[in-house]
């Protein structure tokens, strides 16, 4: 079906009249095509556009009984309020930045580190441990929560960043050791073993050559602990209480005040704090692909 | 150091590719510790501490008390218990989560993928625009959902109610046989985008020359479908299917922002029982057993998969 909706470039509708195009072999798929492909173009913009247009129309227009899907009136009183010195969310977005740089940061050099070992020096159980990164990675954290939690309690690093951070090397470190054991396995040996001849360390030989080399995989390792750490929940939820430690995600349901949604506020909190990911997926395409084959994604 | 190092070469040379490179293990150990204390500390160590909670009678604060699988008991076999009917309506409302969300986000994954692998015009802006809600944060759109779903003023409703189509707003998400479709379909909208991007590297393994040929027999598009894509694509379905059982099963946002469990319980998936047992009813031997119960299938999946993605390594 994929290979045979394909037009034929001299065939456009415009050109030889609707009903004679869709008489044309397989024209009718094609059609269905891009119907269905308009169908889910809304599908998929209508919950984006939603938020970014509540969080920028006023209360009354929020609450008036007819609906306008486009605002009559713009305003950027949400965005104000909630980035003013009485909100706590600056800080929030503050403490997210802390804990998915400081885990990116953490897992990417532990990932290289473990990743060439295991791709590049042989020695006693390491098949064992490849294994074991990859049950990490799968591991699900809801069986891992109630234990991290009575873990960091009695460590005091509760309504802690660092004990966040932790939790967070769960599941990102595992993932980069494994993205960048796939790459580190398609670098050329002979360029180490020059290097090795020529006298160089090993240590050196990883921070010279294979690092350098590895950019690309380094940016899709980094980018997804970045993106995952950011966007995390459960861990965040139950780790944190204080307003004052929480990340955004947490901190967002605090827009709930007893049975009163301030939904204008929130939904300026949720874009503001969808733009980093959205971002980095926009630019970095490329590599957010490639990591998503390496099976990098939790969907 | 030089001498040894020539030593290693010439004794190496005749040896296969990887050992070439050395045997300094010490290295290999050193490189590796770091993220082997993470797997067995923050890992390992976790889940091993979670069955030895679940054999306690142990509340937040407080000190546990040995019960053997006293815990087991009450939400598997213990019908007197307040736990058992809520345990074993966790277990039907995560399987029918975990279903309903596999076979919406399979439907739409393959409908995206297989348009973005036609010959569409300015296929790249479609790709991109169609993986958006991965990029979106999962709380971002489960609370953009809730909005949407509303009473009040939500959109559907106001849409539906001005459309003359309802006279009183629909209750999406406080209706006990509406709430739990309103929450998967706010689920399969942010999980899709996996499924189009494995399915879309799968239709792309996919030679050509196999459509060229049965195009040339006569096989029309649904023929191609059923007789090459559908059975080249399954061992990327399998893969697929099974890592987003683990991932859906497990995740948490939707069911709590959405409904936190209710109305009556029929959302309350188990990840979201044990939250509630552990965060608010303070039982950490109850919500340690509630996932642990569960853990046999996780484990098989694992198993199976991990099997999978080392081999494909090689």
């Amino acid at each position: 079906m994929a290979e045979a909706i394909r037009p034929v470039e001299s065939s456009r509708p415009g050109e030889r009249g609707l009903i004679l195009w869709l008489t044309q072999k397989n024209r009718a798929y094609y059609l269905v095509g891009y119907l269905l492909l308009l169908a889910l173009a809304l599908w998929t913009l209508f919950p984006v556009y939603w938020q970014s247009a509540t969080s920028l129309r006023a209360d009354v227009d929020l609450f008036s009984p007819t609906v306008t899907l486009v605002p009559r009136v713009l305003t950027g009183e949400h965005y104000e309020k909630i980035l003013g010195p009485s909100y706590p969310f600056l800080r929030q977005l503050r403490n997210s930045a802390v804990v998915a740089v400081a885990t990116t940061v953490v897992s990417t050099l532990l990932g290289a580190m473990a990743g060439y070992a295991l791709t590049r020096l042989r020695f006693a159980g390491r098949t064992v441990l490849a294994r074991l990164l990859v049950y990490a990675y799968l591991a699900p954290g809801t069986i891992l929560f109630i234990p991290l939690f009575v873990m960091m309690s009695r460590l005091g690093l509760r309504d802690n960043l660092v004990g966040l951070t932790l939790a967070y090397l769960t599941f990102t470190v595992p993932f980069a050791t494994w993205m960048l054991m796939g790459y580190f396995r398609t670098v050329p040996i002979e360029l180490e073993e020059a290097a090795l001849i020529d006298g160089a360390s090993r240590w050196q030989v990883l921070w010279r050559i294979m690092v350098p080399l590895s950019g690309p995989a380094l940016v899709v390792a980094a980018v997804f602990a970045f993106t995952l750490s950011w966007n995390e929940f459960l861990y965040a939820l139950v780790l944190l209480q204080k307003q004052q430690v929480m990340t955004a995600p947490v901190g967002l349901a605090a827009y709930v005040v007893g049975d009163q949604y301030y939904w204008g506020q929130m939904m300026a909190a949720a874009t503001i704090m969808s733009l980093p990911p959205l971002v980095i997926y926009l630019f970095g395409q490329r590599w957010v692909i490639a990591g998503w084959t390496a099976g990098a994604v939790k969907d | 150091m030089a001498l040894l190092r020539t030593a290693e070469r010439t004794a190496v040379s005749a040896a296969p590719r990887t050992s070439r490179l050395g045997r300094d293990f010490w290295l290999g150990y050193a490189l590796t510790l770091p993220a082997f204390v993470v797997v067995v500390g923050l890992v390992a160590y976790p889940l091993g501490y979670a069955f030895w909670l679940s054999l306690q009678d142990i509340k937040v604060g407080g000190q546990g008390q040995f019960i053997g699988l006293g815990n087991y008991a009450r939400l598997l076999l213990d019908s007197e218990s307040r736990i058992y009917g809520l345990f074993w309506n966790s277990v039907k409302v995560t399987a029918l989560y975990t279903a309903g969300a596999l076979a919406g986000k399979f439907i739409i994954g393959m409908i995206s993928a297989i348009i973005l692998h036609s010959q569409i015009r300015a296929r790249h802006f479609w790709r991109t625009l169609l993986f958006i809600p991965w990029a979106i944060p999962a709380v971002v759109s489960a609370f953009t959902w809730k909005w949407i779903y509303n009473d009040v003023n939500g959109v559907l409703n106001t849409l539906l109610t001005n459309l003359g189509l309802v006279e009183r707003p629909i209750l999406f998400l406080a209706d006990p046989k509406l709430a739990l479709w309103s929450v998967l379909i706010a689920a399969i909208w942010q999980g899709s985008p996996f499924w189009t991007m494995t399915f879309l590297a799968g239709l792309q393994a996919i030679p050509r020359e196999l459509y060229e040929a049965a195009a040339i027999d006569g096989a029309n598009p649904l023929q191609q479908y059923f007789r090459i894509t559908l059975p080249l694509l399954t061992p990327v379905i399998t893969v697929t299917v099974m890592l987003s059982a683990i991932w859906t099963s497990n995740a948490i946002q939707y069911v709590y922002i959405l409904t936190n469990g209710g109305p009556a319980n029929v959302t309350e998936t188990f990840p979201l029982l044990a939250y509630h047992e552990g965060m608010t009813a303070y039982d950490l031997g109850i919500a340690s057993a509630i996932p642990l119960v569960f853990f046999p299938i996780f484990a098989i999946l694992i198993y199976f998969l991990t099997r999978r993605m080392l081999r494909q390594e090689g």
